[in-house]
């Protein structure tokens, strides 16, 4: 790691040359509109699914995701470990999120998932409904096993990491994916 | 359609343990959720790098907050311990008077003004919790940066510099739970099937309505 000059800021970069987490939230929060630019576009690739996911639309994702950014700069002094900006941003969207839960588009019934006709039966449309089915179930899980869930198998997330960023228990976090899967396995059906 | 869940050597399975004692069919379970997950993965849109100019957008029109004066109250380098003892300070010079609340549980008990900095104490009474902390607006709900720390009487208490204002909070009790303060004077809906309490910081101290 090297330190070079951004702005009137000291920064470091990690081992891929790009500017550290860390370096980037101390200048913006000298000011700088730019460095937290890159803050934002590092946070919307790495939590836009999650976003997308709790809220069952990209729109209301979207929005979610900004008004967290303007929350994350006018709190910006209160991130006391710059380094971990990442799980301390986290915990806004989250709540973020949690607040536009309540206006989430009313759950449909999965078995009123349109399914595709026989000579549509391909691949594709089979993913299709698949997905289709897995939206409408997850809008009936609580929002805390939707959330644990979606960061295990949509996401793709170790439990460490869910731990990190949820500030939750490893067991606790195995508890609500364990009954999400239950729950999403008697909306589903088994094996097609 | 199935109606029972995943067994526990099928939740194994699905963490990514072997399949040996999974049945055929608990297999095939598991298999079909892991790729309706994945199915639903693909089929996510991205939110876009629009999003990334409208955020930069509204926030170069919104000043950097200057850092404020109280920081050191909530700041982890310093001690609990010096927060109510800072705050009892200032009590003796600035003392509203304001009434103490009664409180069976939990209550935000006494507000003392500093120039245009109110101080607030909230009290919660958890014999049982391992740890207790205020998460609210004024912290941007971090349920980790204003721990409370225990008094004399066993209760769970810290006390913030607040701004004039409304402020919404939430204790959260062992890290994991979030509790309302029921002896708030305002309670709301959290948009999360829960509730947070509310509290109005005026000049003279807590308003109560």
């Amino acid at each position: 790691m090297r330190s070079v000059t951004f702005g009137s800021v000291s920064e470091s970069r990690d081992g891929t040359g790009r500017p550290t987490d860390g370096s980037l939230v101390r200048a913006a929060q000298g000011g700088d509109a730019d460095a937290f630019g890159v803050l934002v576009e590092r946070s919307r690739r790495d939590f836009g699914r999650y976003a997308v996911a709790m809220l069952g639309d990209a729109d209301a994702a979207a929005d979610a995701m900004q008004e967290a950014f303007i929350r994350a700069w006018d709190a910006l002094e209160d991130c006391r470990d710059p380094d971990r900006f990442r799980s301390w941003f986290f915990r806004i969207l989250a709540n973020q999120c949690r607040t536009a839960l309540r206006r989430r588009h009313p759950a449909i019934a999965v078995d009123d998932v349109e399914v595709a006709a026989p000579d549509r039966a391909d691949a594709a449309a089979e993913r299709s409904e698949l997905a289709a089915r897995i939206d409408a179930a997850l809008s009936t899980l609580t929002p805390e096993q939707c959330e644990a869930f979606v960061m295990k198998h949509v996401e793709g997330r170790s439990y460490d990491e869910m731990v990190a960023l949820l500030g939750v228990s490893d067991d606790a976090l195995k508890m609500r994916v364990y009954r999400a899967r239950d729950a999403l396995r008697g909306l589903l059906g088994d094996a097609r | 359609m199935s109606r029972h869940g995943f067994t526990p050597d099928e939740q194994r399975y699905l963490d990514g343990g072997p399949h040996g004692d999974v049945s055929g069919a608990g297999r095939a379970a598991a298999d079909a959720l892991v790729r309706a997950a994945e199915a639903y993965r693909d089929s996510i849109p991205d939110v876009g790098a629009r999003l990334d100019a409208a955020v930069l957008g509204a926030v170069r029109a919104r000043p950097r907050r200057a850092r404020r004066p109280w920081r050191w109250a909530v700041d982890g380098r310093v001690r609990p311990l010096w927060i109510p003892l800072a705050a009892a300070a200032a009590a003796a010079v600035v003392w509203l008077g304001v009434p103490r609340v009664p409180a069976p549980s939990s209550s935000p008990v006494a507000a003392v003004r500093v120039a245009d900095t109110v101080f607030v104490q909230f009290r919660l009474a958890a014999p049982a919790a391992r740890t207790a902390a205020v998460a609210g607006s004024f912290n941007g709900w971090d349920p980790e940066s204003v721990p409370m720390v225990r008094d004399a009487d066993g209760a769970w208490v810290v006390t913030l510099p607040l701004p004039l204002g409304e402020h919404r909070y939430q204790f959260v009790v062992d890290g994991t739970v979030w509790r309302p303060d029921p002896t708030a004077p305002a309670q709301v809906d959290d948009g999360y099937g829960g509730t947070n309490s509310v509290i109005v910081v005026g000049p003279k101290g807590l308003v109560r309505t």
